[in-house]
């Protein structure tokens, strides 16, 4: 059956991409990244930035964005949100996110997503390409949705048994010992050839579920946590394809038809193809360009094994993505990637000196996803950024020491070197250094390291005050590197 | 690290007060620039590389097919074989009237010439492409070198290795920079290396080239008995010049490839006319003024000299295969000092 339904998958994403092409479509741009890895704040400040371009005047909008060609040179005129091509999904609540960020004295990070939603941007500007110079429309589709579910792509190509396998290893695995003691107990308790029953199925999906959420918590910030909507389960809390759990079943082996094994499997099966494999054809199948955004520093708070995990999940979600040089053809019926970004965010939470050493770091963490997208001829760029910028850079001098430290307004509740912040004091931060070796960072199975150990540790900083633009309402915030993330990825089409 | 070292590089965190200056005593902040900004500036391209790549477009990197005037050349072109077509129909014909032989004769003539006609017109267009392939390669490596991008540098580098590829002399050299596209070397650092080792030599044969031809200039300016023969001697050492600097940097121009770099020199001439002002101009109007007293014919001379040295600079900058960036761009008086410091010893 596997191979009836990839092809029908296939089939209907060429139908829906021929469909696009005939009615003319926008550029999609798949921003794509783990759970707070800033996908939304990027999402909000890009808009931001692009449709407050009026309010700016030139010298400073040659401020905001000097590495924008488009936006350099002065050519790109108005950037506008439109009518979102499927009607069938929610808008992207631009104004809201942008209020929570602009608030004042309330201003906060937006809330964690929880459903998806999408967004139109139509930029308006002269092209300067030769003969088809003069005004040019392009308009650009982005799609926000909970980063959990971007762990589910991966299960696309596996079977239960394969999935359970790969479960059970990895809760064996020294740093996830301690965190999934309950549900490995559990489990010795039953087994998969007994029949089914629905409150013992009922109790694994929960004690998994808590396994889930234990692991993800910012202590220990493990990332390759399959099926996403157990942790985000957005409109299908409840719902019998959410209740099952991965059990010691052999690969290949019949399960008898009544048992628990086979409900669970089946029940994985509904998951596969009513959750996944609509969320991947209708938002991910279909990309022109990419951004992967990576929260590497959480990973770095907690220690090597949060790192290697992952790097795990990174390399096996990009696997799910289509790479390669476009061309008509692939254009109309299979749409390709052909340039991927890899951005370390929240870049502002360590000094610029220390920004070589994290993109090398992220090099190294998804250095497998660059290697085979760059073997199919795409084009891929790695950068540390930050799509909203919270901090200042100082230098601090005590005593004898030089340190480069980053100030701003730490969150409240943030601990570093015995010092814990209220989310009001204003504080300079030494996050301490990177190693020079980007593969120290992979080695050694800490998790949760300790504050008094760690020889680096990124606070959270509030977001900054927004200056008041002419008209009364919020100017674009700071940024790093915003500028020459579009310009990577947007460049070429704004030519 | 010694304990006492690593404790200080520890995570710490200094709390401000409303001033910015820190709670604490014994520390001291200070606020620093924003690198962000510095980083964005230094990845626009300096204005002499701009003026350079826009020369480029208007000669030899131009498109010639969609403009009037290229249209306008090619349909004269065009009526011009066909007129030639039916005279030589005309002809052949006359001749087999007159006798078969010389008909045959007439053919195989013919022949030859089409097929003659046919390799250098293919060799004309290869030169064309040559001199805009340089100067696409001219373009990225700037880009490159501003954008500091690591995988562009190592293409690039690689292409203008294969662009020497038969230059003997240069092989230590390429063997260098292809060495360091293996290894982990920035991207500017590739390609200020590979300039200070591929490109300094062809550097000063360029200037000797140069040097050369503002020396022959001006003698034969002030010894010539007739204006006519200097105008003519000036601009066939300036049209040998410019062909010289163009081989030299692996550019092999034909005819038509010699028009557009003509176009080109041209063009970077008028662009960076303003722009010579800080240069020397000033020091090439003083070192005039003292010869032109001493003698009328001297001071045009060397004035002429001059002007050569500087057609020879604007073509040295159109035909590089890559940008001026470690190595400091000439000015005329590196490259031909005579002409200058022979006006401050007379005085």
């Amino acid at each position: 059956m596997p191979l009836f339904s990839d092809l029908a998958l296939e089939a209907s994403i060429a139908a829906r991409s021929l469909a696009d092409y005939v009615t003319g479509k926008g550029l999609r741009l798949g921003v794509t990244g783990l759970s707070r890895a800033g996908k939304t704040v990027f999402i909000t400040a890009l808009v931001h930035n692009l449709t407050r371009i009026g309010s700016l005047t030139v010298a400073d909008s040659r401020r905001q964005m000097p590495v924008f060609r488009v936006w350099a040179d002065g050519r790109l005129t108005r950037a506008a949100l439109d009518a979102q091509p499927d009607d069938a999904v929610p808008r992207f609540a631009y104004e809201d996110h942008l209020a929570a960020l602009t608030a004042g004295e309330d201003r906060h990070w937006p809330q964690s997503t929880r459903r998806i939603s999408e967004l139109r941007i139509t930029l308006e500007f002269e092209s300067k390409a030769g003969w088809r110079g003069g005004p040019s429309t392009l308009p650009i589709d982005i799609v926000d949705y909970p980063g959990e579910w971007l762990l589910d792509l991966p299960l696309l190509g596996k079977s239960y048994a394969q999935w359970s396998r790969e479960t059970l290893e990895a809760s064996s695995s020294a740093a996830r010992a301690m965190l999934a003691k309950d549900w490995r107990g559990f489990l010795t308790t039953i087994s998969a050839e007994e029949p089914a029953d629905e409150n013992k199925a009922r109790k694994a999906a929960e004690i998994f579920t808590a396994y889930l959420r234990a692991c993800r918590e910012d202590r220990y910030s493990l990332s390759t946590l399959p099926p996403g909507r157990f942790l985000m389960p957005g409109d299908m809390e409840g719902s019998p394809a959410l209740t099952f759990a991965p059990l010691p079943v052999a690969e290949g082996a019949d399960l008898p038809a009544g048992s628990l094994g086979a409900m669970m499997e089946r029940r994985y099966e509904a998951y596969r193809t009513h959750v996944v494999r609509p969320f991947f054809r209708d938002h991910f199948a279909r990309l022109d360009r990419q951004i992967v955004l990576v929260d590497a520093l959480a990973a770095l708070n907690s220690g090597p094994a949060a790192v290697r995990d992952l790097e795990t999940a990174l390399t096996d979600i990009l696997t799910a993505f289509r790479a390669g040089s476009s061309s008509l053809l692939s254009t109309i019926f299979r749409p390709r990637i052909d340039r991927i970004l890899f951005a370390a965010t929240k870049a502002d939470h360590l000094h610029h000196t220390s920004h070589d050493r994290l993109e090398a770091i992220l090099q190294h963490l998804t250095g497998r996803a660059i290697a085979r997208a760059q073997g199919v001829g795409a084009t891929v760029d790695v950068i540390a950024l930050a799509a909203v910028r919270a901090t200042r850079e100082a230098s601090v001098r005590q005593g004898r020491d030089m340190l480069d430290a980053i100030a701003g307004i730490p969150m409240a509740g943030e601990t570093i070197g015995g010092e814990t912040f209220d989310g009001r004091t204003e504080a300079a931060i030494f996050p301490g250094e990177l190693p020079a070796d980007p593969q120290s960072v992979f080695r050694g199975d800490a998790l949760a390291t300790p504050a008094g150990e760690a020889e680096w540790r990124f606070a959270r900083f509030r977001p900054p005050v927004a200056m008041i633009a002419a008209d009364g309402r919020p100017a674009p915030l700071p940024h790093i590197r915003l500028d020459r993330a579009l310009e990577f990825l947007l460049g070429d089409k704004l030519a | 690290m010694s304990d006492a070292a690593r404790s200080a590089r520890r995570p710490r965190a200094f709390i401000l007060d409303d001033g910015n200056g820190a709670r604490a005593p014994d520390v001291e902040i200070e606020a620093q620039d924003d690198a962000y900004k510095r980083e964005a500036l230094a990845s626009d391209l300096p204005p002499n590389e701009v003026a350079v790549e826009q020369a480029q477009k208007r000669g030899i990197a131009a498109r010639a097919l969609l403009s009037w005037g290229g249209m306008f050349w090619s349909a004269l072109g065009g009526l011009v074989t066909l007129a030639l077509g039916l005279w030589f129909d005309a002809l052949i014909e006359g001749l087999y009237a007159r006798a078969p032989a010389l008909g045959w004769v007439g053919l195989a003539l013919l022949a030859v010439a089409a097929l003659a006609l046919l390799v250098l017109a293919t060799r004309e267009a290869l030169a064309v492409f040559r001199q805009k392939r340089i100067a696409a390669m001219h373009a990225a490596i700037a880009a490159a070198r501003a954008k500091d991008d690591r995988d562009a540098a190592r293409a690039l580098m690689q292409q203008l290795i294969g662009l020497y590829e038969r230059r003997p002399e240069t092989a230590r050299a390429r063997a260098q920079v292809l060495d360091l596209t293996r290894e982990i070397v920035d991207g500017r650092d590739l390609i200020d290396i590979a300039e200070r080792g591929l490109m300094h030599p062809l550097d000063e044969r360029v200037q000797r080239e140069i040097a050369g031809a503002a020396k022959r200039v001006s003698v034969v300016t002030a010894i010539s008995p007739r204006a006519i023969l200097d105008v003519l001697f000036v601009m066939a050492q300036t049209a040998r010049l410019i062909r010289r600097i163009s081989e030299i940097y692996g550019g092999r121009p034909g005819f038509l490839g010699f028009l557009r770099l003509v176009k080109s020199v041209g063009a970077h001439l008028a662009i960076t006319g303003g722009m010579a002002v800080g240069d020397s101009l000033v020091q090439q109007i003083v070192g005039h003024g003292i010869a032109a007293r001493l003698s009328a014919r001297l001071g045009e001379g060397v004035l002429n000299g001059l002007l050569t040295a500087r057609v020879g600079i604007s073509a040295m900058s159109v035909c590089r295969p890559m940008p001026f960036s470690v190595e400091k761009p000439p000015g005329v008086s590196d490259v031909a000092p005579f002409l200058l410091s022979r006006g401050k010893s007379d005085a």
